[in-house]
């Protein structure tokens, strides 16, 4: 258990700087990549739980999230700009060093709301785990209005629902399997009618700046 | 007392003989790591210490429009660097001179030789000397309170900023860097370390080209035995950091005296650390390309982000 809990905590650091790696990134190659990376080490805390719980379910969901979120989503949107061959830098709303700082603050804000959960007579394993999920949950939020690109929002979107995966995970030690599959489904059609969408935003106003999406067009 | 203060002799005499004469090779190994890794031959490990020796063969030419500050400077560098050198721990936990200061002595410490390079560069006048200056101090006002951050965090779980406290604290708990704490601190006090000793993302040792460099810019106007103070100082000044990365963090085969065999465990197992260390930072400066001027805020934010959620990990985790 003190292992386990242990192992579960390191993990979810690393989830969390990569989601902050994320926020002060520029490029979208680099970013889908961090994408990756943090998918993978959220299937790396759900293996842990699964293990150290005995629940075996849980390992569908470890390997479900590395065949989806690590391999299939980067894929996909990694053909999605070379398709649009998208090579301009992310440009975010605020400069970078206030991005980083507004997310730090928002990190703390998740630790301060997951404190009120926390029962002392019931250490279950990584409650550590759930400030972060929260931390990710508003930093993907924070990451989505920041952002001037619908592509690199849906991948904000995309971390915003690692947060809530890792909600799940930590504190119901895992759904049910069948939920735990549509919602790994519903990720993967998601990204895919996103990445459609991404492209006929493109087509139609030759840019994916979500600030020129003013005018409706028959 | 007599025999304490005896002691304390020894263990600074030491320490200062370490420090001199492994600075150097430091350098020298990171340059022949970085060669071998571009396929270069490389000048060889020792060649820092044969520059220094024909530096200090040389003549000066101190230019005239100079005041006391140019001739001041590379003596202030190298003694204020040498004196925070002594005040960290590196073959033991117990710092020779820890009894003068904690952490917060050696930062500023290190902060005094900058001011003084970055007056000297103003000094002599010039342009470049000028914009080394400006460009160093807008670095290091931001690497500071990082740096600040993540040393404050191994202070709290030590219960002091006194570094020999921080470091005998650090004895016995291998795995403690595992905590996400400990992790953050460290991302953090890396970074740092890479803006500090002037390493690629953030500039450039061995470039001597107007636009990008900071470091060069400042000791354009220095030769001969000055120029070989700074050199020294500067290759000082990073295994002081390093030092202080490597035995706050991974405090593996840390002696807690300096008396014994122990200290020669202590010696091997700095060496292996700071060879490890240094192909990290190859490894780093190799893989990376140099950062515009104006990105260079971003890293540091990084490393203040990573910093401050260190110091809020310790309190809540």
């Amino acid at each position: 258990m003190q292992l386990g809990d242990r192992i579960v905590t390191l993990m979810a650091a690393l989830v969390l700087v990569l989601q902050i790696a994320m926020v002060a990134q520029r490029w979208i190659s680099i970013h889908i990549r961090i994408f990756a990376a943090q998918s993978f080490f959220l299937a790396a805390i759900a293996a842990t739980i699964a293990w150290f719980n005995h629940a075996p379910h849980i390992f569908v969901a470890a390997v479900l999230t590395i065949v989806v979120k690590v391999i299939l989503v980067p894929v996909i949107f990694e053909r999605l700009i070379e398709r649009m061959k998208i090579h301009e830098e992310i440009e975010p709303l605020l400069n970078v060093p206030i991005s980083l700082v507004i997310s730090g603050g928002l990190t703390l804000v998740g630790y301060v709301i997951a404190e009120s959960f926390y029962r002392p007579e019931e250490p279950g394993l990584g409650h550590n785990a759930l400030a972060v999920a929260i931390s990710l949950f508003l930093i993907g939020f924070f990451n989505m209005i920041n952002r001037r690109k619908a592509l690199t929002q849906v991948l904000a979107l995309l971390s915003l629902e690692n947060g809530l995966f890792l909600a799940a995970i930590s504190l119901t030690y895992g759904m049910p399997l069948i939920v735990e599959l549509g919602v790994f489904f519903d990720v993967l059609v998601a990204a895919m009618v996103l990445g459609i969408l991404i492209y006929r935003i493109r087509e139609t106003f030759a840019s994916m700046d979500v600030s020129r999406l003013r005018k409706l067009r028959g | 007392m007599m025999e304490r203060a005896l002691e304390r002799l020894i263990e600074s005499a030491a320490q200062l003989l370490l420090l001199l004469a492994l600075a150097p090779l430091v350098t020298g190994v990171i340059r022949t790591l970085k060669a071998r890794l571009q396929s270069r031959r490389g000048p060889g490990i020792l060649q820092p210490y044969r520059d220094l020796r024909k530096l200090f063969g040389k003549g000066m030419v101190i230019p005239e429009t100079t005041s006391w500050i140019f001739s001041a400077t590379p003596w202030v560098v190298f003694f204020s660097t040498i004196l925070a050198g002594l005040m960290i721990p590196m073959v033991a936990a117990d710092a020779p001179l820890g009894l003068f200061g904690g952490v917060l002595a050696v930062i500023y410490l290190l902060g005094l030789g900058r001011f003084f390079l970055a007056l000297a560069g103003l000094d002599s006048g010039s342009s470049f000397g000028g914009l080394g200056s400006s460009r160093e101090m807008t670095i290091s006002a931001l690497a500071e309170p990082a740096m600040m951050l993540a040393i404050f965090t191994v202070a709290i779980g030590a219960g002091s900023t006194g570094l020999t406290e921080i470091a005998g604290a650090a004895i016995g708990q291998t795995w403690r860097f595992l905590a996400p704490a400990q992790m953050f601190a460290f991302a953090a006090l890396a970074l740092v370390l890479i803006a500090e000793t002037g390493r690629i993302p953030v500039d450039n040792q061995d470039t001597h080209l107007e636009l990008t460099m900071i470091h060069e810019a400042m000791i354009l106007e220095f030769s001969g035995p000055y120029l070989a103070l700074l050199e020294w100082a500067a290759s000082i000044k990073q295994l002081v950091l390093m030092t202080l990365l490597i035995n706050c963090f991974w405090p593996f085969g840390l002696q807690p005296t300096w008396f014994g065999f122990g200290a020669l465990q202590g010696v091997a197992w700095l060496l292996a650390k700071l060879l490890f260390l240094s192909c990290a930072i190859v490894l780093i400066e190799s893989v990376n390309a140099k950062m515009r001027l104006f990105r260079v805020p971003e890293l540091l934010a990084v490393a203040f982000t990573l910093g401050s959620l260190a110091l809020v990990s310790t309190f809540l985790f």
